[in-house]
Formats: structure tokens, sequence, C-alpha cells
């Protein structure tokens, strides 16, 4: 399986410090066990990958020509749970635009509690209310990630 | 008895150089040194050991000397101040007394406080004060205006303006604030004239102990000065004096009052009493670093703790230590820790933090403002504005679980710092040579020297000054 990305995608990759070899091995590997989110009317994907520091996502497409990454994004902060620690019931809707492909479910947009050196707080995310994985957008994963760094001054 | 290291000291009595060990027991640290003529002193430096240990294993800086030093290496430090060319750190903070005259009269201080206006340098005199500045201190440069109580010149806005006019970069005031509280003109004209930020002296939230350090009420006056320094836009550092049977047990509400007044109060800065001049009766409420750490620790509850302390930047890791710490509804959330190491200039953090903030939400920063600015998914949402992936502008359904999400986290870091620190200035009983050579605060005299702080202030038990008043 070969990875095609454009030139900006590319110097995302760079200026984030991920390797090419990785993402492809956390799509690869969302393709055979079918642990990602695809979207309700589109062809587009989003595979992540838990490592113990860092959660890592990548958004792609696939096409005749193989796979188009078409995103990576990550954030250093552990999700810990849902925030209020059930899924329960809610009024307003709820559902997002993915699908968890391995259980055929709409995905749900919940808040969870993240923690990252010592802080508690929550995000939104979007969980699968069957297995209960979480998947964090590119929009949290920025917000997320200036709360990262303005703890992390304190080592500045 | 465990040595740590040899020490060069003085003698308490006549102010020779003596020689000295540190040393540990009953794993507290000590200085113990002997005089030929007046035989032996010891002194208590920690409490705690293995914190002083632990001080000096996380302290860390990159050392700058002086742009130029002022007098020649002859007689040996301490007695060639200064700055002279063997001192290793360049000044971080010029201290420019323009008074000795004070409208206080304070159980515990160690200025002079003569009430002879004509004492007072002159114009000229502190135009070359601040000439001095500019030649030894590396840019950027930064003084403070300081006393006896510096309020108490009339031509103050003339000062802090001919500082200005000559480029020095950053000027605070340190005052009791008692004129600032009652003479709105007075204080309009220092803040046009172009102060940075006020050092008041803060000793407590109670008039209790103002009462006692001076006889008069003063709580109001500290608030009012906070106020008026809020509508002017000047930041407060408040500056608590502190002591045993004094004001220890208010450590916690000091802070927590500070904590109120972010982002107008950006720091506390606690002030351990020392030996000096006027205060011979102080010897009882010393305290010593770790034990004010350990009191603040203890009245906040654990949120601020004595591991959140990490030694100051410049000096030595004994001089003082900072805890910079975010201030959130109330609660607070350190950033520093000695298991991180040393948190480079606090103040920095701050604003490099709120710049790359600034920046980040640059832009959006006006429509958030218009409509529900405490919503968290809106925040996010507007974050996400550049990627088309996921639509997560349905996220602000969400918001009413989570207020006081991430979102709000970073919304509250723009302006919700405080810095707490604290110096332990030395006294002829604790003074190490090791300190003073490495010191960053430095008053400027009238002839034009620069000498460390502790130096200056240092008297013999008999209350003779090494440097102040010796011209
Ligand atoms: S304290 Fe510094 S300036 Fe003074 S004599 Fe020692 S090295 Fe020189
Ligand atoms: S004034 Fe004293 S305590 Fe402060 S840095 Fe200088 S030597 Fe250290
Ligand atoms: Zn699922
Ligand atoms: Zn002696």
């Amino acid at each position: 399986m070969d990875i095609n990305m454009t030139e900006e995608v590319q110097n995302l990759l760079k200026d984030e410090g991920f390797k090419k070899e990785e993402i492809q091995e956390i799509i690869e590997k969302a393709e055979s066990n079918g642990k990602k989110l695809k979207h309700k009317s589109e062809d587009t994907f989003i595979a992540k990958d838990d490592s113990e520091n860092l959660t890592t996502y990548a958004v792609y497409t696939i096409s005749g020509e193989g796979i188009n990454l078409n995103n990576v994004y990550s954030h250093k902060m552990h999700i810990d749970g849902l925030t209020g620690g059930e899924l329960h019931e809610v009024e307003n809707d709820d559902q997002s635009e993915w699908i968890c492909q391995k259980c055929n479910e709409t995905a749900l947009e919940r808040n969870v509690d993240m923690s990252y050196m010592g802080v508690t707080r929550a995000g939104p995310a979007i969980v699968c209310p069957k297995c209960q994985e979480f998947y964090v957008s590119d929009g949290v994963a920025k917000t997320l990630k200036t709360a990262e760094s303005i703890l992390e001054e304190k080592r500045a | 008895m465990d040595i740590i290291n040899k020490v060069e000291s003085l003698c308490p009595e006549c102010l020779r150089k003596i020689e000295g060990v540190k040393y540990v027991e009953d794993g507290k640290v000590f200085i113990k040194k002997e005089c030929d003529d007046h035989g032996s002193f010891t002194a208590l430096i920690s409490n705690d050991v293995d914190h002083y240990r632990k001080m000096e294993e996380c302290f860390d800086v990159d050392r700058k000397r002086v742009k130029a030093p002022l007098t020649d290496v002859d007689k040996g430090c301490p007695f060639d101040c200064g700055i002279c060319p063997s001192h290793k750190q360049d000044t971080c903070l010029a201290v420019v007394e323009v008074t000795d005259r004070c409208d206080l009269d304070c159980t515990y201080c160690f200025a002079n406080s003569s009430m002879d206006k004509s004492l007072d340098p002159d114009m000229e005199t502190i135009r070359k004060m601040f000439e001095t500045v500019k030649k030894c201190q590396n840019d950027p440069t930064c003084i403070q205006i300081s006393g006896g109580e510096p309020t108490l010149r009339d031509d103050l806005p003339e000062i802090i303006k001919m500082g200005r006019e000559m480029g020095i970069d950053h000027i605070e005031l340190n005052t009791n604030g008692r004129r600032i509280a009652k003479d709105q003109e007075y204080f309009d004209k220092i803040a046009s004239a172009g102060i940075d930020s006020i050092y008041l002296g803060f000793d407590g939230v109670s008039d209790d102990v103002y009462m006692q350090r001076t006889g008069k009420k003063l709580f109001d006056v500290k608030s009012e000065v906070i106020n008026r320094c809020e509508k002017a836009d000047i930041g407060v550092v408040l500056v608590p004096l502190v002591a045993k049977n004094y004001n220890l047990h208010e450590t916690g509400k000091i802070i927590k009052f500070a904590s109120n007044k972010v982002p107008t109060v950006r720091g506390v800065h606690f002030q351990p009493v020392f030996y000096s001049g006027r205060s011979p009766s102080m010897l009882e409420g010393k305290i010593t670093i770790v034990e004010l750490l350990e009191a603040i620790e203890d009245q906040t509850n654990g949120q601020l703790k004595v591991e959140n302390f990490t030694p100051s930047l410049m000096p030595t890791a004994h001089c003082g230590t900072t805890c910079l710490t975010l201030v959130n509804n109330g609660e607070f959330i350190p950033l520093t820790n000695t298991s991180l190491g040393a948190a480079k200039s606090a103040f920095d953090v701050a604003s490099k933090t709120k710049n790359s903030i600034m920046g980040r939400w640059k832009g959006s920063e006006k429509e958030k403002e218009d409509d529900d600015s405490s919503c968290c998914g809106e925040i996010i949402a507007k974050g996400s504005c550049c990627e088309k992936q996921i639509d997560v502008t349905s996220l602000d359904t969400s918001c009413s679980n989570s207020e006081g999400g991430w979102a709000d986290f970073i919304e509250m870091s723009k302006d919700n710092y405080l810095t707490i620190s604290m110096m332990a200035f030395q006294d002829v009983w604790s003074y190490e040579r090791e300190r003073v050579e490495n010191c960053c605060i430095h008053v400027v005299t009238e002839n034009g020297k620069f000498i460390p702080f502790c130096n200056y202030n240092l008297t013999n038990c008999k209350g003779e000054y090494l440097y102040r008043n010796t011209g």
C-alpha cells in the first residue's frame, strides 16, 4: 500500500515531526482491524494510535490509486474517560458525522476528561456508543496543543 | 556532623574576613565560623538538608557578567564593591535609593530613616546614578526606585521621567503606598511619567499586622493602591516582610488575596526578615526559606507545595525560590516544580505564553468576545476553522457539559498568572561570599558604584555598616 499526499501534507508531517512510515503503519493497522471512523457520506477515515505519551490521528481517503493522506495531528493529553463517567442519553442531537467502522454505529459527540501534567479538564470528543473508543477532532487537538504548551512552559 | 563545604564569611563583631564550614546536623544546615579575636559563631541556614540539596540540584543558570566593572580588585571580596572585575553575575535589578526619609516608623527596617530632606540626592546626583546603571548593566536596564519612602519626594515624577528619557527600560517603584492612596494627582503624575510596576510593601491582610509593625491601620491604604493601579493599568507586586511572631500565619491569606487581584497583582515577593540596621530585636523572628515554604504549603492547604518552588534565576541556589502558578476560579495550578528543574524567568514565561496565545486566537478574537465567550465549543470550533475534515461547529451543543474545559483553561491562562517568590537576604551570621559574588541585586551609590544588596545592608552585631553610609 502506498501513501500519497500533497506537498502541504508532507510539510505538515515534517513540521510536526512524524515519519511517513509511522503514519503508514497506523493506517495499515486500522485497515486490517477495522478500528477507525468512517465519514457518513464520504470515503474519509480517521485512524488513531495510542502510544504512551502521544495519541496520533491520521485522516485519509481511499481511492483506486491507493491511500491519500489528508491530515495528521496528535495530542499528548491522556483521555481518562467520559466526563461524568457514563454514556447517558442527551436531549439534543449528539450524533457526529462519523461511524465507528468496527461496530457500525454512529459515533456521538461527548465530553471526555483529559489530563496532562496533573491537570484534568473536559473537552469534546467523538465516542462510539458501543466500543467507547474515543477520537479527537483536528480542531480540538489544536486547542489541546495550546493547553499542553501552557502547561509545558514550566520547562521552557 | 557532616561537612558540606568550606565557606568564606565575615566576623559578626569586626567584619573581618574569616573562614568557616557549612555542615549538617540533625538534618539541618548550619554555618560555623571562627574569628581569632572574637570566637566562634554558628548560624542556621536551612531546616531541611534534603530541600537544601534539592535546590542545588535543580539550579541552572547561564551566567553573564556586568557590561563594565566599576572598581578594581584590590582588597579582595567583599571589600572591592563594586562591581569589581571578579564579580560573577550581571545586574538583574539596580536599586536606586532617592531618599533616606520615611513616613513610617517601622519595627523592622533596614533603611536608615532620618528625616533630613537636605540629605536627599539632588537631580544631578540621581542622573549620575542612572548613568552608572546604563554603564554597568547589560540591556535591558531595570531599576527599582527605592528609599526610604520615595514618594516623600515631590519631584519623583521628574526623576522617573528622567530615567525614561535616559533610556532605562524598566522602572519599578518600591513604596509603602500611603501617598499613592491619598494623593491621586501625584499618582497620576507618576503613572504618566512612566512607571512600569509598583513594589508594594504588604505585610498582611489584617490591620493587626500593620498595627504591630507601624502602629497604623494600613490595610485599606494597600487595597486602595491596588485599585488605583488597576485603573492605571500598572502591575503590582506585593512585598511582605515575613517574621515569626509577626505575620508568618498570614502568608496563605496574602497569596489568596493576591490571587483575587490578578492580573493587576502579578506577584507576591516574600522577604524573610534579616538582621540589619534598625532591627536588632528580630533575630528570634528570623525564618529560613524552607520554613516559609512549609508555611505556604500548609496555609494554602497543599495547593502550593514546597516542591512547586524552584530556585530563582540568576544569583545562587540559596538566594531565593520562585513559583509560577495559574489561578483558575480560586484554584492554583502551579507550573513550576523542582522535579522539572528550574523555571526560566517567570515573567518571561507568562508573556511568552500570552503572546503565543494572543497570536493563536488572532482574528477570531473579536467575534468570540461578542457572543457567549465562555462557551467552550465555540472557541474550539473557531480553532478548527482551517480544517474541513470534521465539522466541529456542531460541538457547541455540548457546551453546557464542558464548562471549565480545556478551552476555558486557555482563556484563563491569558491573564491569570501569579508569581510567588522570596529572597533570603543574608546577614552577617549567614553571610557567604559565594552568594554575594553571584548577587544580581545591586544598589547604586551616589558616587557611582554598584554594591550587591546583601553587602550594602550588611552590618556587624553593633549595627555598623560595611558599605551603607560609608561613602
Ligand atoms: S561582592 Fe562582587 S563586586 Fe563586591 S567585592 Fe565581591 S566580587 Fe567584587
Ligand atoms: S541580595 Fe543577597 S540574597 Fe539577593 S541575590 Fe544578592 S546575595 Fe543573594
Ligand atoms: Zn465502536
Ligand atoms: Zn572578629
